[in-house]
């Protein structure tokens, strides 16, 4: 379930995330239109923007951001609608290791 | 009154007061409060507003008003953070500022005490011009705040045709929200191209056929003579080019003006011109008086012109960075850099950073058209000074504003950022790359295990429970011990991932040319020669590694969550990692079809989720494209408003789907009738 967060460049075998100031300074950009949410094939809570930014780099995961979180298979589906170009894959990303580290949520 | 106040400032017990007053709750405001708070968690924090709702999402507001998003998804901030973070808040509208007596005149005969104070009062929306001819018509609307977009929502469900006025990006968003609902727009802007301050010819002309192939009619170097009413309500819009467009909404775009009267009803002079003029700290000329967000006006590194930026991303960092200044924390000085500006002009991706069209004389210009996009890239001396881009997709904004505000150099990517491909994870994490493989290589680190042993027997993929930090409470012991090694590792900033290093690509290593030594590797030029020592005190560390690789199964993903990246990435070919450790790392298979872009859904990169869900490609097929001429041809009474002859020929509206339906469920009422009468 999780093992797609490869991303692969034609000549080098690279799978790169954003570094942790990367992933904070796109929170701070993101204005909130839900474009990624409403692209998103794996969300099914109802989660809202505000929550999920605010949980992404500190403090503790709610019970429905935990699931989006595992439930999020890294498909960059909702990178391309971005009106401001921000990857909410790695955020994603962010949130996944988070949640790993403390448990996956449970 | 006031001198009154002045005289009892030194007991703040008689009146109000807090360590950190903020004026206006927009974006900024409550940025800095939630900062401020994190930075000083004692001192007591304060936001006066007129405003009598939370924070909200402002760029959003036109999927609000289009019915996209409910009001509750429009919220900045979880509700109630202002509570969780002992924001204490004030509904009222701040008269004057008495600096000499550290306190705020309020509405209704109150002072307010402050030691540091924040004017965040935001923009106003310009408008038309007070002397227009029916400027007050019911039906004429100026977009700003959440109010504004409620009206239109209201209304939104009685209109056939509509005309925005404006030449920007808000004007665009409007023109195309409207034609996401299925309304005629008669778009008027008053210039001869779109943004000409940020756009050249080309790029808006590419902006305004996309406009008009969406179905809108656009008329440039277009201005409004008057607007027309019956009984009070908005019938139609006269231009200065003796056409009169009938229309029952009339939306003003005209761009906003910062609100800077408090900075006249100030007992000292607090220097304003077209916004408060701060520093890069955000300070006022009045001492601890601060201004950010829409209010405030920077100075541009590159011009040296005060401008506003009225922009989200431009306001929370400016929130964050006066939090910081007003906490007395000296975290946040590095400035702001270049403007930045990214937005979506229907389907086009529109990016400015820096001044791209100021750069005329000393830099090289280099532009890229074709494939539905357009890039303009100014160069000075291999450092990028200005980038303008205009596309299908987005490309990594953020990434190139650091390329500018560092002044690092393109030379290797200078085709990269012109095709719009510039990959920013890679090239950023490539330079750290460089820093870690010249410790690999310079360094004592030996080659202990040839690496091409057992590549294609061993198994590529690693359950990720088993390996995971969390497998086993020694596995996490270790793996703290491995995060602590790699925090205080002395040479590199960087972390470098010994384990997989050493083991994989101790011999392989010299294929990479251009190694950049770790301390300055922002700065350095790729082709420097390196000539860094490695410690030797760590050499007895790294000479097991292929047993250290596999005692401490994640610092790779320790790696990650602490901003470095792994390095053994780009060196060894997957088949040669003696392990995979975890999820963010695990190899596809080889021969797996995919594309440059590499993610799952690029089959569908012509942005699926969109398309299905906007129906803007219906407008598109079934709208044939609208000329000025066309539409003054058009018989009078087939724009005319009468439901029976638009909803005759007019596209079939697009069906919606809403986040909840509970808030604007009469919206599929509305449509069901029209259809049917």
């Amino acid at each position: 379930m999780f093992k797609t967060g490869l991303k692969r460049d034609a000549n080098t075998a690279v799978m790169l995330h954003k570094t942790g100031p990367q992933v904070a300074q796109e929170l701070h950009a993101c204005i909130g239109c839900n474009e990624c949410l409403h692209a998103c094939p794996a969300v099914t809570a109802s989660v809202t923007i505000d929550v999920l930014n605010n949980e992404t780099l500190s403090g503790p995961i709610s019970a429905p951001v935990a699931r989006f979180a595992r439930a999020c298979y890294q498909c960059g589906a909702c990178v391309a609608p971005c009106p401001v170009g921000l990857h909410r894959d790695a955020m994603m990303m962010w949130l996944k290791v988070r949640l790993l580290r403390s448990g996956w949520g449970e | 009154m006031s001198s009154g106040l002045t005289g009892q400032n030194d007991k703040l017990s008689t009146i109000d007061s807090a360590d950190i007053v903020i004026i206006g709750n927009g974006i900024a405001g409550q940025t800095a409060a939630i900062e401020a708070r994190r930075l000083a968690p004692d001192k007591s924090i304060v936001m006066i507003t007129e405003q009598n709702h939370p924070t909200i999402n402002t760029p959003a507001l036109k999927q609000f008003a289009i019915g996209k998003l409910t009001r509750e998804q429009l919220l900045a901030f979880p509700a109630g953070t202002e509570r969780a973070q002992r924001i204490h808040v004030v509904n009222a509208r701040v008269k004057e500022i008495h600096v000499q007596g550290n306190y705020v005149y309020l509405a209704g005969g109150r002072g307010f005490g402050y030691r540091s104070l924040l004017i965040a009062t935001g923009s106003a929306p310009t408008g038309l011009p007070a002397s227009l001819p029916g400027r007050d018509f019911d039906g004429v609307l100026t977009l700003h705040r959440l109010n504004d977009y409620l009206d239109l929502r209201r209304r939104l469900s009685g209109v056939d045709e509509a005309v925005v006025i404006g030449g920007g990006p808000h004007a665009v968003e409007t023109v195309m929200s409207l034609l996401y609902w299925g309304v005629d727009v008669h778009w008027l802007i008053r210039s001869e191209t779109f943004l000409p301050r940020m756009l050249d010819r080309p790029a808006s002309d590419m902006v305004i056929e996309r406009i008009r192939r969406a179905g809108a009619s656009v008329y440039t170097e277009t201005e409004v003579m008057g607007i027309v009413g019956r009984v009070g309500v908005v019938a139609g819009v006269v231009t200065n080019q003796h056409q009169l467009l009938p229309c029952q909404l009339v939306l003003v775009c005209t761009g906003t003006t910062p609100v800077a009267t408090l900075a006249n009803h100030c007992d000292l002079p607090m220097q304003h011109k077209k916004g408060i003029l701060v520093d890069n700290q955000l300070r006022t000329s009045v001492r601890n008086v601060y201004a950010a967000g829409d209010v405030a006006a920077l100075q541009d590194p590159q011009t040296g012109r005060y401008a506003p930026r009225a922009q989200w991303y431009a306001a929370v960092l400016q929130g964050r960075t006066v939090a910081a200044a007003m906490a007395g924390s000296e975290q946040h000085e590095e400035g702001f850099g270049v403007p930045w500006h990214a937005t979506r002009l229907g389907e086009l991706s529109m990016l400015t950073v820096g001044n791209p069209l100021q750069w005329l004389d000393p830099a090289t210009i280099l532009t890229d058209s074709g494939r539905g996009s357009y890039r303009r890239i100014s160069i000075i001396d291999d450092r990028l000074v200005g980038y303008l881009s205009l596309g299908p997709t987005q490309p990594d904004g953020l990434a190139i504003k650091r390329l500018i505000d560092e002044g690092l150099s393109i030379r290797n990517i200078k085709k990269e950022l012109l095709k719009g491909e510039f990959d920013a994870r890679k090239y950023f994490s490539r330079q750290r790359t460089y820093a870690a493989q010249h410790m690999v290589s310079t360094g004592k680190l030996p080659s202990a295990v040839p690496a091409q042993t057992t590549s294609r027997t061993r198994p590529q993929v690693h359950p990720l429970l088993e390996t995971g930090p969390l497998a086993s409470p020694g596995t996490k012991s270790v793996y703290t011990q491995a995060r602590v090694e790699v925090n205080t590792d002395p040479a590199l900033n960087a972390p470098v991932h010994r384990g997989y290093t050493s083991a994989n690509t101790g011999a392989k290593v010299p294929e990479q040319p251009t190694l950049i030594t770790g301390d300055n590797w922002l700065l350095a030029e790729p082709a420097r020669p390196a000539s860094i020592a490695v410690d030797d005190t760590q050499s007895p560390r790294t000479t097991d590694t292929l047993q250290e690789s596999e005692s401490i199964p994640s610092e790779s993903e320790a790696l990650f969550f602490e901003g470095g990246i792994a390095p053994h990435q780009e060196i060894g070919s997957p088949a040669d990692r003696p392990r995979v450790i975890e999820s963010t790392l695990v190899p596809l298979l080889e021969d797996a079809p995919r594309s440059p872009s590499g993610s799952l859904w690029s089959y569908s990169a012509k942005l699926p989720a969109l398309k299905a869900r906007r129906g803007d490609s219906q407008f598109i097929t079934s709208n044939p494209m609208h000329t000025v001429k066309q539409i003054l041809a058009r018989p009078r009474g087939q724009q005319s408003t009468g439901f029976t002859v638009a909803s005759a020929g007019e596209p079939e509206r697009p069906t919606r789907t809403y986040p909840s339906s509970s808030l604007w469920s009469y919206t599929d009422k509305h449509a069901a009738v029209k259809k049917g009468s």
